[in-house]
Parts: structure tokens; sequence; C-alpha cells
């Protein structure tokens, strides 16, 4: 195939033989129900991170509980966010993406929904034992190995369906964000199962543990939510701001050099490990440079002069913000990987200002703008104004809470890592003194849990009154065309 | 790249490169680390395993989430402070992990690395960390933002005679009148296990430092902490041996010893 007749998404009613209701329909239990249980476990992993911050201010605040206890209400906060929220929101918009772009019906919703629930149960059973102390004391590995095999089983189910779905596609070139789609389904898929396998399996020795926990958590950041992220990126910013995008070459560029580069590293600089593993590493988070320039300049051109006049429809709004944290995250990576400035930040709040960017910022963010395309398309297939299901002030209200907190976290806790990194190289700066030098920018960061608790509940309140909205409107209709819809899913 | 075959034959080489390189190669070069002589040639190889109580105590340090906030790893003095700061006498290295059954080095410092805790506090002064770390009498301590552990600790009224296990507070964050606090055995077993870790011994990938006169090997014969760097009260050089500097600044003759709220509160 050439080059120019791949970039741009096609539309969907082309299909002779599926019409954009049916499609939109196929999938509409199984990714509404992850949307759901998604958006619920995003409000629990910020409560769970304001009470962590509370507790990091008030030290004698739940002091007599041990469940409340700071280090496991973090790692289950970590859990909630990862495992509840990034993920199933992920999965969600991966299979809607290969439904979309394939032009073909999700594959097995039964199986689908299943896997769903089973998911939503097995992360709220590990989220349960580390509060109750059954944490396995890897960080963003935290669930206890009796949970491990349901969450692969229930992951599998999912990522077979999405499979399928991507087998029984159409003919044709594949879009970027088909490429992206798959590459996270499998990404997960390995490196879970090394983890589960090294870790909880038959443990590797000593720490060798730490090494595979540290491969894991970049694996999963950097490529999997990476991957996972930027599919909607690429499909959702050339389609809503009405442009080709600029190039397919900088994409599949963007995509491999990702997986390869992207893969390699997370171990810091004066890790107990042989030396060339900090440099291989290094080499690998240096190199992602390359993806990180290459999707930036993409969509940059994408857009161009288009940006003034977007229309700001939210989907448009939140991927673009998503976008923009994406490409100051991985700059912070790929600053904090090399060795002068390393040397300073490593262990303080700066590697977690990059992380919460990532996380929260980039793939939040981009999760959320998918949603609010995808949704009220499968809540109410054939309605011909589906943005307008939402409540425009709260969608407004919700981008606002979430790029305020977001922001302002990272502020803060950018200054106070880099604070906590220079004071900390004076030996005559008593380790608590550094620490209090940075209570004022902790205390501005605690908003930031706050700010998206706040945005996760004006999210849920939107998201139940377009679910309410859309099922009175059906009881409306008349039964015939009801029993229709209701033969289409 | 329209191609499903290819596409994943592409990533699996893309992950299988980042598997062999990080996982497999690895395991193979240290997948079978035994503990090794050191430099002193001390009669026993480094390191041991743990003993009982403090192989409980890294149960409760995984269970609690000690990680998030303290880390277990000295850089080399090249790439940072930690060694000026006396958290460590040398760098670590892989060996020292090697009876870790949950390996925690950690990945944010929000209190001071523990790697060499051992060295610097007794099961005593990690007890009095735990119930509330801004009483420990040192000037720094009373603005720590450690979370206190009150849920590994009881407090209850005297029997007849004190609990040997109480834990000695200062008068005016005294217990109520006639009240000891005494230790769960998961904090007992806690203070063991930091109190117990510690990474001394020079090995051949983590030499003394240049013209440093040899070596520790006297102080890794005993399980005491060495001379004046218990952190707890450094103004009260201790003699060495089993003495405990309690968080009051008082010498409790024997760690044993239960120091409840006296009634007679005030004179040490």
């Amino acid at each position: 195939m050439s080059v120019t007749e791949a970039p741009v998404p096609a539309p969907i009613a082309a299909s002779p033989q599926l019409s954009r209701t049916e499609l939109e329909a196929s999938g509409a239990a199984p990714l509404l129900c992850l949307f759901a249980g998604a958006a619920l476990w995003l409000l629990l992993a910020s409560l769970l991170a304001l009470l962590d911050s509370v507790k990091l201010h008030s030290a004698a605040f739940l002091a007599s509980s041990p469940m409340w206890t700071y280090g496991r209400v973090h790692a289950a906060g970590d859990t909630a966010l990862l495992y509840g929220f990034c993920l199933p929101a992920a999965l969600g918009v991966g299979l809607w993406l290969l439904c979309r772009l394939g032009r073909a019906r999700l594959a097995g919703p039964a199986v689908a929904t299943v896997g769903a629930l089973g998911w939503n149960a097995a992360v709220a059973a590990g989220v349960w034992a580390i509060l109750r102390g059954g944490g396995t004391g890897y960080e963003v590995f935290e669930m206890p190995g009796a949970v491990a095999p349901l969450l692969l089983a229930s992951y599998l189910l999912i990522g077979i369906c999405g499979l399928m779905t991507f087998r029984h596609r159409e003919a044709g070139p594949l879009y970027p964000s088909q490429w992206f789609v798959i590459g996270a389904l499998f990404w997960f898929a390995w490196i879970f199962s090394t983890a589960a396998l090294l870790l909880l399996g038959s443990p590797v020795r000593g720490v060798l543990q730490a090494l595979v926990n540290w491969w894991y958590e970049h694996n999963l950041d950097t490529v999997f939510l990476g991957f996972a992220g930027l599919a909607p990126v690429f499909y959702f910013i050339p389609k809503l701001s009405r442009r080709p995008l600029h190039s397919y070459y900088q994409a599949a560029l963007a995509f491999w050099m990702l997986a390869l580069a992207g893969s390699w590293g997370g171990i810091p600089g004066g890790a107990p490990l042989p030396a060339w593993l900090a440099a291989a590493s290094l080499v690998g988070t240096v190199l992602t440079v390359i993806p990180i320039a290459a999707v930036a300049l993409n969509l940059y051109v994408t857009i161009g002069d288009a940006l003034p006049a977007l229309d700001g429809g939210p989907a448009l709004r939140f991927t673009c913000a998503g976008l923009i944290f994406w490409v100051v995250a991985g700059a912070q990576q790929v600053a904090g990987a090399l060795p002068s400035v390393g040397n300073l930040t490593d262990f303080t709040w700066f590697t977690t200002a990059q992380r919460d960017l990532f996380r929260n910022g980039f793939a939040a963010m981009t999760m959320f703008g998918a949603i609010y395309y995808i949704a009220p398309r499968l809540a109410d297939a054939k309605c011909n104004a589906p943005d307008g299901l939402w409540k425009r002030s709260l969608t407004r209200l919700h981008f606002g809470l979430m790029l305020a907190g977001v922001g302002l976290g990272y502020v803060a806790l950018l200054v106070a890592g880099v604070f906590q990194g220079v004071a900390f190289q004076n030996p005559a700066n008593s380790f608590t003194a550094v620490m209090r030098g940075t209570m004022m920018a902790l205390r501005l960061s605690a908003l930031e849990p706050l700010f998206l608790t706040l945005g996760t509940m004006v999210f849920l309140l939107n998201f139940a009154l377009l679910l309410n909205g859309c099922r009175a409107r059906c009881r409306r209709e008349s039964p015939a065309v009801a029993g229709m819809r209701k033969e289409g899913a | 790249m329209n191609n499903g075959p290819v596409l994943f034959l592409g990533l699996f080489a893309s992950m299988a490169i980042s598997w062999v390189t990080f996982v497999l190669g690895p395991l193979a070069q240290m997948g079978n680390l035994q503990p090794a002589r050191t430099v002193a040639a001390l009669p026993a190889d480094y390191p041991n395993s743990p003993p009982g109580l403090a192989a409980q105590g890294a149960e409760v340090y995984r269970a609690c989430g000690c990680a998030y906030c303290h880390t277990q790893q000295v850089r080399p003095s090249e790439l940072g402070p930690d060694l000026a700061r006396g958290w460590g006498v040398r760098r670590s290295v892989a060996h020292d992990y090697i009876f870790d059954r949950t390996a925690m080095p950690g990945s944010l410092r929000l209190g001071p690395d523990l790697a060499n805790a051992g060295l610097r506090m007794d099961a005593m002064a990690v007890l009095a960390r735990l119930w509330d770390p801004r009483l420990v009498n040192n000037l720094d301590a009373a603005h720590s933002m450690m979370p206190s552990y009150r849920y590994l600790f009881d407090v209850r009224k005297i029997g007849r005679a004190p609990s040997a296990n109480a834990l000695p507070v200062r008068p005016e964050f005294a217990p109520p009148e006639g009240s000891e606090i005494v230790p769960r055995p998961a904090a007992r077993a806690l203070a063991a296990y930091v109190a117990g870790l510690r990474q001394e011994p020079y090995l051949f990938e983590a030499p003394p430092p240049p013209g440093a006169v040899n070596t520790n090997a006297p102080a890794s014969g005993t399980n005491a902490p060495p001379n004046g760097t218990n952190a707890t009260n450094g103004t009260n050089a201790t003699n060495g041996t089993n003495a405990t500097v309690l968080p009051g600044g008082t010498n409790a003759p024997n760690p044993q010893s239960a120091i409840r709220n006296p009634q007679s509160t005030h004179d040490p």
C-alpha cells in the first residue's frame, strides 16, 4: 500500500454490512461496565491519595488503625488507580477503537463482560488484601498472589475478545491506533505474567526481585500506558480536528521506538546491581526522546493552524491536555535518567511528580477524553447529537478540576523534589530539615487528590445523568423500536 | 505494517529483547548468588540469614508498607551523599539482599535510608520511633513527619508486676497513670528486623575506600551497636554493650527492664 492512503480514519458508515448503530451497540454492555467501574475506582484512588496526603501532614491521624496506615493506603491507592482505573479504561477504549477502526462488531461481548466483572472483583479483593496487610511489598505489583490468576484470566478474556475483533476487521490498511491497541494488549499480558511468575510464583533471589519489579513498573507506565493512551490520541486528534494525520511513518517510528527503547529503563543509577544494567536503562530511557519528539511533532503538524478554531468539545480538549502531559512527563523522565540530574533527584518527590503526571495527567485525561466521545454513542447509538447528551457545564467543571489538580500537584511536587534533592546534597542539612523544607509544597500538592476526587464525582454525576437520560428515552420509544434495538445489542 | 502477524512478531521481538536484557541476563548472572568472602576474610561468609524474629519483622515491614518512605540502598559516594550522611560504610551491592524474602530497596526517601539502621539504632530506639517519632529526644525528631504506629502497641494497666517489655516514654507524654505501653509481638519483630539491618563487611565489589584502614571485623563479631553511633541520643555515649539510651535521655540499666509511667514521675 502507499503511504498516502493510510492516515485518515475512514468514516464508519462506509461499511456495507454493518451500520454505525449496530457497531456501537455491539459493545455497549461490556464497555459501559468497564468505564463505570473505572470511574468508581478512580474516585476511590483519589480518596485514598487524599487520605495519604493528610497523613503526611498530621502524623497522629488514624494512627491507631493498621488498615489506614500510610504505606498500606499508598499501596492501595496506587493499585486502585492503575489496576482499577487505568487498565479497565484502557481496555474499554482499546476494544472500542478496534471495533470502529476495523469496522467489526465486538467479538464475544458476553465474554468481555464476564472478564470486566472478574477483573473488577479481583482488583477489589486485591485492594482489600493490601489494606489488611497482605500486600506483596512490590511497588505497583502489590496485589497478593491469590488474586493474580483471576486478574490474568479476566484480562485474557477481554484481550482475546479484542484480538478476535481485530481478526474480523475489514480488509485494508491498519491505522496507527490499531497498532497501539494491539501492542498494549500483548504488552500487559507479557509483563504481568513475567512479574507474577518471578515475584509470586517462584520468586527470584534477593535484589533480582527489585529488578523485576522496576522493569515491570517501567514497562507498565512507559510502554503499556503509553500505547494505551496514545491509541485514542492518534484517533481523536486527527478525527476531531478534521485533519488527516500528518505522517504515517513518524507514527510508525514512534510506535517501534517506544516498544524498543521504552521497555528499557526504570533502574536507578545507584542501584545495588551490576553497572551494565543501570547503563542499559539509561540508554533506553534517553532514546525515548525519539518517540516523544515524533509523536509531538506529528500531532502538532496535524492540528496545525486549526488549533484556535477547534470547537472545544470535551473529547478533544481532554485528549490534547493528555498529550501535552505525556510530552512533559516523558521529557522529565529522560532528564531524570541523566546521571547529572538523577543523582540529585533520585529518591525524591521529583520521581513522584513525574509518575503522577503520567498517570493522573496523561493516562486519566486521554481516557476521559475517549470516554466523553464513546460513552454517549454506546448508551444511545441512535442519537443524532450524542455529544449533547453530556451536561456541558459539568463537563467543563470536570476538565477545569482535573487540569487545575494535575497542574498544581505536578508543579508543587516538582518544586518539592528539586528542593529536596538539592538540600539533601549537603550533609550538614539534617534529613528532617530537608523534609521540613518541602512541607509547604507538599501541602499545596494535597490539592491534587482533592481536585481529582471532586472532578471524578462530577464525572460520575454526569455519567449517571447520561445513562438515566438514555434509559428514559428508550422507554418512551415504541416497543417495536425498543425490541429491534435489543436484537441489535 | 498492515499485516497482523508482522505486527505481532515485531512486538514479540521488542518484548523479547527487553526481557532477555533485563530479566533473563541478570538472572543468569546473579540468579544463584551465594554468600561471599569478605575483604577482611572473616571466618563467616557474608551475609548470614537473619534470625527468626527479624525474619518475622521483615514481613511486618512489608505489610505496613514501610518501603514507601524508607529506602534500603546506599549509593556509592560519587552518586550521592548517602555515605557522607553516615547511612553506611560502603555502597549497597547485590550480595546484601540474598536472604531477603522480599527485597524492598524502595524508591522514595521520605525518611532516612534504613540499609544500615542497625548501626545507628537498637531495638528499643526503633520501638520508641514507632510509638511516636517526635518524642525521641533529639532536636530534629520533633519535626519528623513519620506517622505514629500506635496500633503496634497496647496501652494497659500495670498489673501486679510491670511488663518486662514495656516501652519507656518521656514523662510528659506518658500513658495515664498506672498504665504502661507494651509493644505487641509484631512491633518487637519489626524492631528486631530494623535493628538488625546492616550492610557492613567490605566485599570485593564494595571495597573499603582507598587509604582506609581495614576493616570492620570486630564490629561484625557482635550484635551491639558500635560506640557513639547511637542515634537516639548522641550526648549520652553508651559503653558499647547492650545499654540502651532511652528517649527520655535516661540510661536504662537493662533494656529488658520495664520503665512504665512511674507514679513518682519526673526524676530519671
